[in-house]
């Protein structure tokens, strides 16, 4: 008995954390069989093992796939975009002072504002193929990257910019020596900003005027009242959102460990 | 002499003006002058004024805007009804942040907004769906930015309380709800994105009315000038509301300035 009660003790955060949300799995389980549901609702109603049974089945009959594959372009290509741009972007506004506030208002405005405002612009311009798609991932992860890079930048330690500049470095060699290591750890609170932010594009950018990708899957499948199908597609974002930042937030918190505590962002 | 220092004062504010100036002066005379516009692919910002100037008189914008932001509104205050207390006692209460963090952590990581095909099914084209699309959306910055705020008290300044013979509801008025506050305002900045998120995305995907369906409505019917002034509409409501509130940040806790990443 006082084994057990140790074992609790030593593990209760575990425990505590994964038997509620395996509770709450039951409960929406068992739901259905213990009330009965009015006719309206059970329509849209669906249990969690049958949305495991229709994943397993999309799989198996390789509905899932192609619709992932689109995704996961639209979702790699938009990120690498935004990390080739933002980053260097955030680096040069962290170091000149003109740059800075040259671009200032319009970073302002734009991080202000949800990019997804601009779809139907992009839909316009771009058509309902893949590129909308890509370019509104891109536009969203853009701007956490580019602040975040930015806020380290200007975070940097000026006595040991000086110091490296008094031993005779150049700009590039500052860069290197100084700013860049010292902004890792901001970049990659920017990184896992701008997954969540590519993966909201995705999910959104397929809603509309898309025929392809998850996001379309999910959407045309609410439409045929298939709410099995819909828990498919948010159950995948979710295990992908999770699977894509969590281990980007240990990493964080590990290089950021001297920091004072600050909430949760995603 | 004096024209230079004045400069060197106000150089971010002139070279900001500047650009944003000579950006939209470039695009006018680019789409003027050198490539003929195609009305139906771009536009310039003559007339996009025009347009802007247009919407004010007639005020067909307006109605838009105030239906969009009941929506908003009402599932920004629930948030914050529920997101505040669930925050502070996972904050207080160490039992109850390890068991609801996980599935909440979960949550707040993954699109949620994946669901609002499913919603708007459900509970129809309107006012219901959009409320609770940016209630879900919205509310966990809530939670966890009160949480944090909770646990970052400092534990000095109850102990000193509780030894002078506070009661606990002066705990919780004096000591842990000013030094939360500072928290929940900067998890309202980050909400504020977020519920704007949830009006655009119920809107573009079902409706008749609201801001987020006039900006689909005129990429649909090519009316470039109209969607754009649109655009610039939200653009300026949602730095209104994002800006005033860092400022307030700012005012509420001074020596938490950048702290925080964005």
């Amino acid at each position: 008995m006082n084994t057990l009660v140790s074992v609790y003790r030593e593990r209760e955060q575990t425990i505590l954390g994964g038997g509620f949300i395996l509770l709450l799995i039951l409960a929406w389980e068992f739901i259905p069989s213990l009330v009965s549901l009015p006719r309206g609702l059970s329509l849209f109603f669906t249990t969690p093992l049958t949305v495991v049974q229709t994943f397993y089945q999309l799989v198996v009959e390789n509905k899932i796939q192609s619709h992932f594959y689109i995704s996961a372009i639209e979702f790699a290509v938009g990120l690498a975009m935004a990390i080739a741009v933002g980053l260097p972007l955030g680096l040069v506004m962290g170091r000149s002072r003109t740059v800075d506030a040259m671009l200032d208002p319009f970073v302002t405005a734009f991080n202000a504002t949800p990019r997804l405002i601009f779809l139907p612009l992009f839909i316009l311009w771009l058509g309902i193929g893949i590129w909308s798609k890509i370019v509104i991932v891109f536009i969203g992860a853009l701007f956490p990257l580019l602040i975040n890079t930015y806020e380290g930048v200007k975070n940097v330690d000026r006595v040991l910019v000086n110091v490296v500049r008094s031993f005779g470095a150049n700009e590039w060699q500052v860069m290197k020596v100084v700013v860049l290591p010292n902004s890792v750890p901001y970049i990659i609170v920017g990184l896992r900003l701008a997954i969540g932010r590519a993966l909201l594009g995705v999910v959104v950018g397929e809603f509309f005027g898309a025929s392809k990708g998850l996001g379309y899957m999910i959407a045309s499948a609410a439409t045929n009242y298939k709410a099995d199908v819909v828990f498919v597609g948010v159950a995948i974002f979710m295990g992908l959102a999770l699977l894509l930042t969590l281990p980007v937030k240990k990493i964080e918190s590990k290089l950021t460990r001297w920091r004072p505590e600050t909430a949760k962002t995603f | 002499m004096g024209f230079k220092e004045k400069y060197y004062e106000y150089q971010r504010p002139i070279l900001g003006m500047v650009s944003v100036v000579g950006l939209v002066i470039l695009w006018e005379l680019v789409f003027t002058y050198l490539i003929p516009l195609n009305p139906f692919f771009f536009t310039k910002p003559s007339l996009i004024a025009a347009a802007f100037t247009e919407h004010i008189i007639r005020g067909s914008l307006w109605s838009d805007l105030v239906i969009s932001s009941r929506a908003f509104i009402s599932g920004f205050s629930l948030a914050i009804i529920v997101g505040i207390p669930i925050g502070a006692v996972m904050g207080w209460r160490r039992r109850v942040e390890y068991t609801l963090d996980p599935f909440l952590t979960a949550l707040y990581a993954s699109p949620l907004v994946a669901l609002a095909p499913l919603l708007i099914v459900v509970l129809g084209v309107g006012l219901v769906a959009k409320v609770v699309l940016v209630f879900l959306l919205s509310v966990f910055p809530f939670i966890f930015n009160t949480a944090a705020g909770v646990r970052a008290t400092d534990r000095l300044l109850i102990n000193v309380v509780r030894s002078f013979g506070g009661r606990e509801k002066d705990l919780y008025l004096k000591v842990i709800f000013p030094s939360t506050l500072p928290y929940i305002v900067a998890g309202a900045r980050i909400a504020i994105g977020r519920g704007i998120v949830g009006i655009l995305v119920g809107e573009f995907y079902a409706a008749s009315e609201g801001i987020g369906f006039a900006i689909s409505r005129f990429g649909d019917t090519y009316m470039l000038p109209e969607m754009f002034s649109a655009i610039l509409v939200l653009m300026i409501v949602a730095v209104a509301l994002t800006e005033g509130l860092r400022k307030l940040e700012v005012v509420l806790a001074p020596w938490r300035v950048g702290q925080e990443a964005r």
